[in-house]
């Protein structure tokens, strides 16, 4: 009986051992409901949306990312089609003012900043429609595309106009126009990359595509508030709902090690040892592909 | 009387307005002189009293960071301030993955770069050195 509870102590004490090991990995998953309650989401607090709008990743991001794989520069994933003064309703406008933004910042990382005037003059009028157009430093940024004199200015002054502008609309009750520009930018930078994997096949660029399943969940708490004002929302809301099914299959995982530091020029540079891993079939790369191609070519259409 | 007061009200008006537009200097300049090759991403400004306790770092904020990119976050304090900005991150499992502040020698670096391998949301917090009171901003760039 002794010899029994001794190997059965070894054994608890094993297996735990063994979970708290360093070549443990752990999953991604999509909290277990897939639709987010109208009351988890009416409970968030102002600072927790602001959090998750800074969350969503920066379409300058993905622009790095591609530059990193030398993709070259195509002016056909730019959403050319937007025509600034056929927005009719403010939710069109916002959307498309995010859309346009992600463009810029595409442009902008590629020093196209010549082509970035004719994207600069719609944003223009757009945000001068929703009345945020003295949050956008037209001027600067006009100046700063023309002499292309300083890019890292350049950036700073766009990204900047941009968060005023979010927080602007946040702090202004008009919090839906903020979730639609929010939506623009990220539905417009997972357009790029996922054009650009359709040509540029790289494990890098796939598996960030496949790592956006991480917030999508926070891009539809954002938007659920308002799923059931009008039908353009409601059919927003079932296109995000439709592209977050398409990756309910994408595993991700994680393996565990611990950072690495070094003291460098009178800095601290720290390398993360731990990892995340994309499992993504093919076949689940092309839902992907094929679902973002849809909802975006469906926002920029010109009802 | 109905002049003036016709009168003020369009300059509070106008001065509203004209308060959005501005950029506050420290975060231009912060962003800006990030460093060769660092394209700016986000911004935090820091503004905090004393402390009454110094367990934790007070302002909290979460971002996405992804996998193979080589982040800069710089933290530049305003002329004024007292107390000199820390920073530290945490993954999702509230694990501290970096700290500006090492203990052991009280050194305070004023960048510290994150060669991020696993993509996820972060805590990303700051404080001042010892609870003291202070202006700070933290600047959050990509570097090549």
């Amino acid at each position: 009986m002794k010899g029994r509870v001794i190997s059965l102590m070894i054994l608890v004490v094993f297996g735990f051992s063994c979970r708290n090991s360093k070549s443990k990995t752990a999953e991604f998953v999509f909290p277990q409901s897939d639709s987010i309650p109208v009351s988890e989401v009416e409970k968030l607090s102002p600072e927790a949306i602001a959090d998750i709008s800074k969350n969503i990743s920066s379409p300058v991001e993905i622009a790095n990312l591609l530059q990193t794989l030398q993709v070259p520069f195509s002016q056909n994933y730019l959403a050319e089609s937007i025509d600034a003064n056929r927005q009719s309703t403010s939710f069109d406008k916002a959307l498309k003012l995010g859309i346009l933004g992600a463009d810029l910042g595409y442009l902008n990382m590629y020093e196209k900043t010549g082509s970035s005037l004719d994207v600069l003059s719609s944003i223009r009028k757009i945000a001068e429609d929703i009345k945020v157009g003295q949050f956008f430093d037209f001027e600067s940024i006009k100046r700063l595309s023309k002499n292309k004199s300083n890019l890292d200015s350049l950036l700073f002054i766009s990204i900047d106009s941009y968060n005023k502008i979010d927080n602007y609309l946040r702090s202004n009750e008009r919090g839906q126009l903020s979730a639609l520009m929010i939506i623009g930018v990220w539905i417009e930078g997972q357009y790029l990359a996922t054009q650009v994997v359709n040509v540029f096949p790289d494990k890098m660029l796939s598996d960030r595509i496949g790592e956006q399943k991480i917030i999508l969940n926070d891009l539809l708490l954002l938007i659920s508030p308002y799923c059931k004002h009008d039908p353009e929302f409601t059919s927003l809301c079932k296109d995000m709902q439709d592209l977050k099914d398409k990756y309910r299959d994408i595993r991700i995982t994680y393996t565990q090690g611990d950072p690495v530091s070094v003291e460098k020029n009178g800095g601290l540079t720290i390398k993360q040892t731990e990892t995340s891993v994309v499992n993504m079939s093919k076949e689940q790369l092309t839902g992907v592909i094929e679902m973002t191609k849809n909802i975006r070519d469906r926002l920029i259409s010109n009802k | 009387m109905k002049k003036t007061i016709i009168t003020l009200t369009i300059l509070f008006a106008f001065g509203c307005l004209s308060f959005g537009q501005v950029t506050d200097p420290l975060i231009s300049n912060c962003a800006i002189n990030a460093g060769p090759n660092a394209k700016y991403l986000k911004d935090f400004r820091i503004q905090l009293g004393k402390a009454a306790n110094q367990n934790e770092l007070r302002y909290k904020t979460n971002m996405s960071l992804w996998k193979n990119t080589k982040y800069r976050f710089t933290m530049c304090n305003a002329a004024n301030s007292k107390g000199q900005l820390i920073l530290a991150i945490k993954d999702d499992a509230n694990k501290t993955i970096l700290s500006s502040f090492d203990k052991k020698t009280g050194k305070i670096f004023s960048f510290v770069d994150f060669e991020c391998q696993k993509s996820g949301i972060y805590q990303i917090s700051y404080d001042f050195r010892d609870g003291q009171q202070g202006s700070a901003v933290g600047v959050v760039s990509m570097i090549k």
